[in-house]
């Protein structure tokens, strides 16, 4: 048993330094998600505020195994046509042309209907046959050699039974095509599901998948997230930077800031060539961080507060 | 270990987490892979297998703390040493006793040293007498732990339920961690003249006591954490809310926010009706331009389903008061999903308190609603007449009307003439009656006059009445 856990702690270590190395800033928590995911072989499901890094983690993922990422964007009426496969209706069409023309050769000499029905069934069915059939993300996924990250992105988007078709795909990793058969994974693709919580997810679907909820990045995380992402910043401003966000996050806001709008606003401080936070600069950034005008306003009293907490801490 | 496991998912179940079977399966594989030695490691784990929403990430988060917690023992070996002291001097006193005494007598003046030099003595003592006494003794607290852990499955402790069930358990433990062997050994000190020893023992026993009766407490805690409150909820929802107690209010307001938050998850997409057989030629063309304008793909035209405006009017005197209230409640929790809500109260007169709901908070509004309507005699003409007067013209064909009222209109003409106004505007009338249907029509009920021009009339008498007819007001408005 602590062999097994020495080798698992390990394992969720590297995973960590293995996104660290490519930018992806993640707590062990995260990590031991993606450890389990790859080890149990069952999708994971990412639930978070928008803007945490939800689809970030599976771009990386699919970076640290050596993969390629397909990513499925789901809306609402999205359907099987789209998702999975759609027959060549022209190259099926063109098919029948060709086949009527052949069908004089084929039939020249048979007796009668009966024989000619014979030979008919003795022909080749191909219509419906893996040619003609064009692959959407889902089944791309399933037919890669190598397997695939697969990423379905913003499943709460999608309607009920969109899910529901997908529950085969997540407990089997196969996919029944009514023409075909089934279709089985040649290798098993490594799943993400991400959801911003619009609805209430299925629990057929909860059940078939690990559950991993991303918050808001504490202090410490979002620093080394800046540091990785915006190197040139210097240590001074994105202490004051991160501060101030984190400050942010605790007024009541329609919509609170996410790390993807830190680095926004880390990116367009270094581009000005800030060298301090003062309430001039963020008053006149303000719109980077936040995205509705009534947060603009709110906030608008409680910059130099926040701004002072967060000179402190720099 | 799975054991361990088992249990624990049945203190998760109990803290109101749905764990399923396969998902049980998928925690004893996720623990194969992790181990139990890393503890954060382990609940970051577990917790993404077992805890798949927020509430019950936090309820998973608590849970793992108070079940994985191995924190009672730590305190007692301190304790224990200290025993340890008191007690060698009187072992030297008392001469004979355990072969271990001289080797704890020479460390008496090195303290640190006297738990680890009674430890090999009290393992020959453990073999003649018993194993308690010696485990007690050399004061190992690990051990100590997996000798209850052990004898609390053999008492089968996971199946705790009442508190009153404490002491038996205790006793089962105790006496499946060898009570038995401990007793004699105690007596028999006290037969050969060991006082002191018999007496050290004694105290150890009742040591042992308190903490198995604080694992016990423990245990129950986490196994019955929530079945209490559960089974609360339970019986609150079936019971006629006229009964409710008002110390019981503080669980209603919970349970109709929790199913109102049901309602709302189920309802809160809109859903679109297919009519098939009317083909939407404009779309259908569209759709089929990729395939040489041969009809592959139809699409059907939809209906979009409406979402019904409401107007509640409730009844807030006396007898009625209790159920208008919920009524209100569950209207008020819904507004997400209902896009128009109008409510009105009455009891003489009617008024119309709609803004009173958007100003205050649900509580206050409440009181308020029953001192400014509440306790005048009920007059149901009078109160479809200031209805009328308030709201006949915004009722079209999309608005349901929600009458809550016991039509008791103390002998007073109840103006079904008005309702049937209403009802030929409105969409659907539905009359919610508190009494049961045999009591209907008895006395000054007016119910016999007032039927007939609602499209349904319904008792409705708890929780669970009310929660499946706001459900069937959001469904089936098509």
């Amino acid at each position: 048993m602590s062999t097994d856990e020495k080798g698992a702690t390990g394992d969720i270590e590297a995973i960590r330094k293995g996104f660290e190395t490519r930018g992806y800033i993640c707590n062990a928590h995260i990590a031991t998600s993606i450890f389990l995911a790859e080890k149990l072989q069952k999708p994971l499901l990412v639930e978070g505020p928008p803007g945490v890094g939800k689809t970030e983690l599976a771009k990386a993922t699919a970076e640290l195994v050596g993969k390629p990422l397909i990513r499925l964007q789901c809306y609402e009426g999205l359907d099987e046509a789209k998702a999975l496969y759609e027959w060549k209706y022209g190259k099926q069409l063109l098919y029948t042309q060709v086949l009527k023309e052949k069908l004089g050769d084929l039939m020249s000499g048979a007796q009668g209907l009966k024989e000619s029905m014979t030979r008919l069934h003795d022909f080749d069915d191909t219509f419906f046959s893996e040619e003609f059939l064009e692959p959407r993300p889902l089944l791309k996924a399933l037919w890669q050699p190598g397997g695939a990250v697969l990423l379905i992105d913003e499943i709460d988007k999608s309607d009920d039974e969109f899910e529901a078709f997908l529950l085969e795909l997540l407990s089997d990793y196969q996919i029944s095509v009514p023409e075909l058969g089934t279709i089985r994974a040649r290798t098993t693709p490594v799943v993400f599901l991400t959801s911003n919580n619009t609805r209430e997810i299925g629990d057929a679907l909860k059940r078939r998948c690990l559950h991993l909820y991303i918050p808001f990045p504490d202090t410490d995380l979002e620093q080394r997230i800046i540091a990785a992402r915006v190197p040139e910043m210097e240590v001074r401003l994105r202490t004051q930077l991160v501060a101030f966000v984190q400050g942010l996050r605790e007024l009541d806001l329609k919509k609170l800031p996410a790390v993807s709008e830190t680095i926004d606003w880390a990116r367009t401080m270094v581009l000005l060539h800030a060298r301090e936070l003062d309430a001039e600069l963020v008053r006149n950034t303000l719109n980077v961080l936040l995205k509705f005008q009534d947060d603009i306003d709110n906030v608008d009293g409680e910059v130099n507060a926040l701004l002072a907490k967060a000179v402190q801490a720099g | 270990m799975s054991e361990v496991l088992g249990d624990f998912i049945r203190a998760l179940r109990s803290a109101d987490i749905r764990v399923s079977t396969s998902e049980s399966i998928d925690a004893g594989n996720v623990v194969d892979l992790v181990g139990f030695d890393d503890r954060q490691t382990l609940k970051d784990a577990l917790s993404q297998v077992l805890a798949k929403s927020d509430d019950e990430k936090q309820a998973f988060a608590e849970t793992f703390d108070t079940y994985f917690s191995f924190e009672q023992f730590k305190e007692r070996p301190a304790a224990a040493n200290e025993n340890d002291e008191d007690g060698d001097p009187g072992e030297q006193d008392g001469g004979d006793g355990e072969g271990g005494d001289p080797s704890q007598s020479g460390s008496a003046s090195a303290p640190g040293g006297g738990g680890m030099g009674g430890e090999p003595s009290g393992e020959p003592s453990s073999s003649r007498g018993s194993d308690l006494a010696g485990l007690l003794e050399r004061g190992d607290q690990a051990e100590l732990q997996m000798a209850l852990a052990e004898g609390a499955r053999q008492a089968q402790l996971n199946r705790i339920r009442l508190f009153t069930q404490r002491g038996m358990f205790t006793r089962r433990i105790m006496e499946n961690m060898g009570l038995d062997g401990l007793n004699e050994e105690i007596e028999r000190r006290e037969a050969s003249g060991n006082a002191r020893g018999a007496e050290r023992l004694g105290q150890l026993r009742e040591g042992l006591r308190s903490q198995v009766r604080d694992y016990v407490e423990k245990q129950l805690e986490i196994f019955t954490a929530n079945s209490g409150r559960q089974l609360r909820e339970e019986v609150l929802a079936q019971m006629r809310l006229s009964n409710v107690d008002r110390s019981d209010m503080k669980i209603m307001r919970e349970l109709v926010r929790k199913m109102a938050k049901k309602l709302i998850a189920l309802h809160s997409r809109r859903k679109k009706v297919t009519r098939r057989g009317m083909l939407d030629v404009r779309r259908t063309i569209r759709a089929n331009i990729e395939y040489d304008g041969l009809l592959f793909h139809t699409i059907w035209k939809k209906t979009k389903v409406d979402r019904p405006k409401v107007m509640a009017v409730c009844d807030v005197s006396g007898s009625v008061a209790q159920v208008s209230r919920f009524l209100l409640m569950f209207l008020y929790s819904l507004q997400e999903v209902l896009p128009a809500v109008r409510s009105f109260a009455f009891s003489g007169h009617l008024g119309e308190t709609t803004d009173l709901f958007k100003r205050e908070k649900l509580e206050d509004a409440l009181v308020e609603v029953l001192r400014d309507f509440g306790g005048g005699s009920t007059d149901y003409g009078q109160a479809l007449m200031d209805l009328e007067s308030l709201a006949l013209d915004d009722i079209d064909h999309r608005t349901t009307i929600l009458i809550l009222g016991d039509a008791r209109s103390n002998y007073g003409d109840p103006r079904g003439d008005i309702l049937k106004k209403m009802h030929a505007r409105a969409r659907r009338v539905i009359w919610l009656n508190p009494e049961p249907r045999t009591m209907w029509n008895s006395g000054d009920s007016e119910m016999r006059r007032l039927a007939p021009y609602c499209d349904r009339a319904l008792t409705c008498a708890s929780l669970k009445d009310l929660e499946r007819v706001v459900s069937d007001l959001l469904r089936s408005a098509v």
